[in-house]
């Protein structure tokens, strides 16, 4: 049994055939990383304010509320519930909208509880308008961590699309710097997978 | 709602970064060894959030 609000939410989401993800520090455990937060982030994918009106009173009817006005065009919301609050994002990431490609990536973590492909998750930390030295730390983890299962191919096509080609060559720098002083083959093998 | 920034701050990424982040990974994956699921450490990281009722 995860978190009640946590639950909740999942189930009114899955209820009405909403897209649902884990986004923030809360989903690397399913990318083989991890660490401690306190926040809950989630990510729904919405394409109407009919559809986001009609979430909010789902969530309403369970006792979960917001006093913010939500709108489609909004980045996120915050809601309430007895014991806790959780964000929900109506995007992946400040920087960027959802497409058809990274619902379509979507995948399963365990039960119902469901994450971005990898290569997109990476994407939401590194594009956040408010990034910190802790996302920097995280995609360094999830780098080392899914090397071998990491689509490359997908990661440079997102992050030329997202023009971060220029700040994800900055992380792979340290990579280099491991590399030369520690000649860890993985840190090799990262740069050599990038560059294919 | 986060205001959208014009710029993000630059990235500099050290070398003790990438040497802390390899020592998790293999920290992380110690406990998979030892029996824990990645099931099971979302779980206890979720306890930290949750408020007993």
């Amino acid at each position: 049994m995860i978190s009640d609000l946590l639950q909740t939410i999942l189930k009114i989401a899955t209820d009405c055939n909403i897209p649902i993800v884990l986004i923030g520090g809360l989903a690397l455990p399913a990318y083989n990383v991890a660490r401690t937060t306190l926040d809950i982030d989630i990510c729904i994918y919405l394409i109407s304010q009919e559809e986001l009106n009609q979430f909010i009173e789902a969530l309403n009817q369970n006792e979960i509320s917001t006093v913010q006005k939500p709108k489609i065009n909004h980045n996120l919301f915050t809601v309430f519930g007895k014991l806790g609050e959780a964000e929900i994002w109506l995007k992946p990431c400040d920087a960027f909208h959802w497409d058809e490609q990274m619902v379509e990536k979507i995948h399963n973590f365990f039960d119902n509880v469901y994450v971005l492909a990898v290569e997109d998750y990476i994407l939401t930390k590194l594009g956040r308008s408010d990034r910190s030295s802790i996302d920097i730390s995280d995609i360094l983890k999830i780098i080392i961590a899914n090397k071998d299962e990491l689509d490359w191919k997908y990661l440079r096509f997102r992050l030329k699309r997202m023009d971060l080609e220029s700040d994800f060559k900055e992380i792979l720098k340290g990579f280099r710097l491991d590399f030369n002083n520690n000649l860890r083959n993985i840190s090799k093998e990262i740069l050599d997978k990038f560059k294919n | 709602m986060v205001a959208e920034k014009k710029t993000r701050a630059p990235i500099y990424v050290t070398l003790s970064d990438v040497e802390r982040a390899y020592k998790k990974v293999e920290e992380f994956q110690r406990l998979i060894e030892r029996g824990k699921t990645t099931e099971q450490i979302f779980k206890d990281i979720l306890k930290l959030i949750q408020v007993d009722k």
